[in-house]
C-alpha cells in the first residue's frame, strides 16, 4: 500500500513537473488576442518558412535515412559500429556548435564552401541552409530508431517471403516495411519534433531573415526582444502543433494495434 | 507516390526561389529589431547577436551593411578588410528592470545589496553582460553577483522575459529593450556617471557583389535627421552630429 502511494506520488511529481510550465504558458498567453497575434506578418512568414523547410528536411531524412538504416540493420561489415557512432554524433553536439560545424563545411573558407561556390551552389544563409540545419540535427533520431526497427524484423518472415518467390524489393515493401513501420513512425515523430524546435544551428548557419530563414523558433527569439505577447502566442502555437503530432501518433498506434494483424508476433512452429 | 513527388517539386521550387529582387541585406544587432524597419522598410534584415553576425560575414554571408551593438565586432571586420571604416550610429544605456510594481522592493540598483534575490544578467561573452559587469565595477557593487543567485543569459531577450514572467526578480537590460515591456516590468534608472559607453557602430560590408551604394545610402539615412529622430523615439541615445 505504502509502495503504491510512493509510486503514485512519484508519478504526480513527474506529471506536475512536465505539465505545469506548459499550463502556465497557456495561462500567461493572451488567449483572446491569439488569432490577431498569430495573424501578424512575422508569424505568418515564420509558419510558412517552418512548414517549407521541415517538409523538405523530412523528405530528405526519410528518403536517405530509410535505405541507409536498412543497410546498417541487415549487413555486417567492418567499421559498421564506427559508422553508427558517427551518424549519432549530431545528437550530442550543442546546437550552436552544430551550426558552426555546418558553416565550417559549407561556407566560404570552409571544407567544401569554395568549391561549391565555384559550382554556383550557395548553401549557407538561405532557405536551403534551414533545411540542412534541420536535417542535420534531426536525422540521427530517425536513423537510430529505424535501425532498431529493421533489426527487430523477424528474419524468418523475410525468408518465408523469399522462398514463396517474392523478389527482394517486393519483400521489403510488403513484409519488412509493414513490420517495421511502428518503429519507423516513432523515429520520424521524434525527428520531426526535434526539427520543428531547431534553433541554434539554424540561426548560425542560415541567419535570421524574415520570410526566408526565420522559422517559428527564431521568430520567438526575436520577438522576446520586441513583442513578448507575439512570442508567447507562437509558443502556444508550437505547443499545440507538437501536441497534435504526438496525439495523432498515439491514436494511430492504438488504431493500428486494434485492427492490424501484421504486428502479431508469430509463434515459432513447434519443432516436433 | 506521384503526388509525393509533385509536392516535393513544389517545395524544392519554393526553396530555390530567389529572395525579393535583390533587396539590401542588413545584418543588425537584435536590439535594433524594432527601429530599423521604421527607418527602411524594404530592406532584408537578419537580426542576431553581433558576434554571430560577425562570424557569418567572415564566412561569406551576403551582407551589405553590418550594424553592431558594440564597436568590437565592426572594428574587427574593418581590420580584416571586410568592411569600410565603422561609424557610431547610436548609443544606449543600461537599466535595472524589476517585475511590475517591484514586489521585492528592490527600489534601486543599491537595493540589490540586501541579497537573496534572483538576478538575471547577460553572460560575459555577450555585449550586455560585459557592460553589466563594467557598470557594477564602477558602482562598486560587484558583490551583488555573489549576494544574489545569478542566472546568466545569452541575450537581452532572455533576461527580459525572465523578469517579465517572474523567473527573476531583477535584471540588467538596455533601456531600449525595457521600453518594449512596459506592461510587465518597471525600469529603475542607473546613475549616468556609472553608465558604460554603449555604442552601436555600422559599417558598409566589402565583398564581391555587395550593394555598396545601397548600404551607404541606408547608413546615411540612419544618421540623417529623420533617422536620428526615429532612434530617439525608440529610446536610443545619439552620437554628436557628424
Amino acid at each position: 500500500m505504502t509502495r503504491r502511494a510512493g509510486t503514485a506520488l512519484a508519478l504526480g511529481v513527474v506529471v506536475a513537473f512536465l505539465v505545469v510550465p506548459v499550463a502556465a504558458l497557456l495561462v500567461e498567453a493572451p488567449l483572446g488576442r491569439l488569432p490577431s497575434l498569430l495573424g501578424t506578418r512575422v508569424v505568418r512568414d515564420a509558419i510558412w518558412v517552418t512548414v517549407r523547410a521541415n517538409l523538405a528536411a523530412n523528405a530528405l531524412v526519410l528518403g536517405f535515412g530509410t535505405p541507409a538504416a536498412w543497410l546498417l540493420a541487415t549487413r555486417r561489415f567492418p567499421g559498421r559500429a564506427l559508422v553508427l557512432t558517427l551518424c549519432e554524433l549530431p545528437l550530442v553536439l550543442p546546437p550552436a556548435v552544430a551550426g558552426i560545424a555546418l558553416l565550417s563545411a559549407y561556407a566560404q573558407g570552409g571544407l567544401f564552401g569554395d568549391a561549391l561556390q565555384r559550382a554556383g551552389v550557395v548553401l549557407p544563409f538561405g532557405p536551403w541552409a534551414v533545411v540542412l540545419a534541420v536535417a542535420f540535427v534531426a536525422s540521427p533520431f530517425y536513423l537510430r530508431q529505424a535501425v532498431a526497427a529493421f533489426e527487430a524484423v523477424d528474419g524468418d518472415l523475410t525468408d518465408v517471403a523469399r522462398t514463396l518467390g517474392a523478389s527482394r524489393t517486393r519483400t521489403f515493401w510488403r513484409v519488412v516495411l509493414p513490420l517495421a513501420s511502428g518503429g519507423l513512425v516513432a523515429g520520424w515523430v521524434l525527428a520531426f519534433a526535434r526539427g520543428v524546435g531547431e534553433f541554434g544551428a539554424t540561426i548560425i548557419f542560415a541567419g535570421n531573415v524574415q520570410g526566408r530563414t526565420t522559422t517559428l523558433t527564431l521568430a520567438v527569439y526575436q520577438e522576446l526582444d520586441s513583442n513578448l505577447d507575439v512570442a508567447v502566442a507562437m509558443g502556444v502555437l508550437l505547443v499545440a502543433l507538437s501536441a497534435g503530432v504526438l496525439l495523432s501518433y498515439k491514436l494511430l498506434e492504438t488504431w493500428r494495434s486494434s485492427t492490424s494483424t501484421s504486428r502479431v508476433s508469430f509463434a515459432p512452429s513447434p519443432s516436433s | 507516390m506521384k503526388r509525393l513527388l509533385l509536392a516535393g517539386a513544389v517545395v524544392a521550387v519554393s526553396l530555390a526561389a530567389p529572395s525579393a529582387a535583390s533587396a539590401l541585406n542588413v545584418y543588425a544587432a537584435t536590439s535594433l529589431t524594432n527601429v530599423m524597419p521604421e527607418i527602411r522598410r524594404d530592406a532584408s534584415y537578419s537580426f542576431g547577436g553581433s558576434h554571430t553576425l560577425q562570424l557569418q560575414i567572415e564566412r561569406g554571408a551576403p551582407a551589405d551593411l553590418f550594424l553592431s551593438a558594440e564597436p568590437a565586432e565592426a572594428q574587427a571586420l574593418y581590420r580584416e578588410g571586410r568592411c569600410a571604416r565603422p561609424v557610431t550610429i547610436a548609443t544606449n544605456k543600461l537599466v535595472l528592470i524589476v517585475r511590475q510594481g517591484d514586489p521585492q522592493h528592490v527600489g534601486s540598483v543599491y537595493g540589490l545589496r540586501k541579497g537573496g534575490l534572483n538576478l538575471s544578467i547577460g553572460n560575459a561573452s555577450v555585449p550586455v553582460g560585459e557592460y553589466t559587469r563594467r557598470l557594477l565595477r564602477r558602482l562598486r557593487l560587484t558583490s551583488v553577483l555573489s549576494a544574489n543567485s545569478v542566472s546568466q543569459q545569452s541575450n537581452v531577450g532572455q533576461v527580459l522575459s525572465q523578469v517579465a514572467f517572474g523567473g527573476a526578480d531583477a535584471g540588467f537590460v538596455y533601456v531600449t529593450d525595457a521600453r518594449t515591456q512596459r506592461d510587465r516590468i518597471d525600469s529603475l534608472s542607473i546613475p549616468q556617471w556609472a553608465q558604460p559607453a554603449v555604442r552601436y557602430q555600422g559599417c558598409v560590408v566589402r565583398r564581391g557583389g555587395a550593394d555598396t551604394a545601397g548600404a551607404t545610402s541606408l547608413l546615411d539615412a540612419i544618421r540623417s535627421s529623420r533617422g536620428r529622430g526615429l532612434l530617439r523615439r525608440f529610446g536610443f541615445g545619439l552620437p554628436p552630429r557628424p
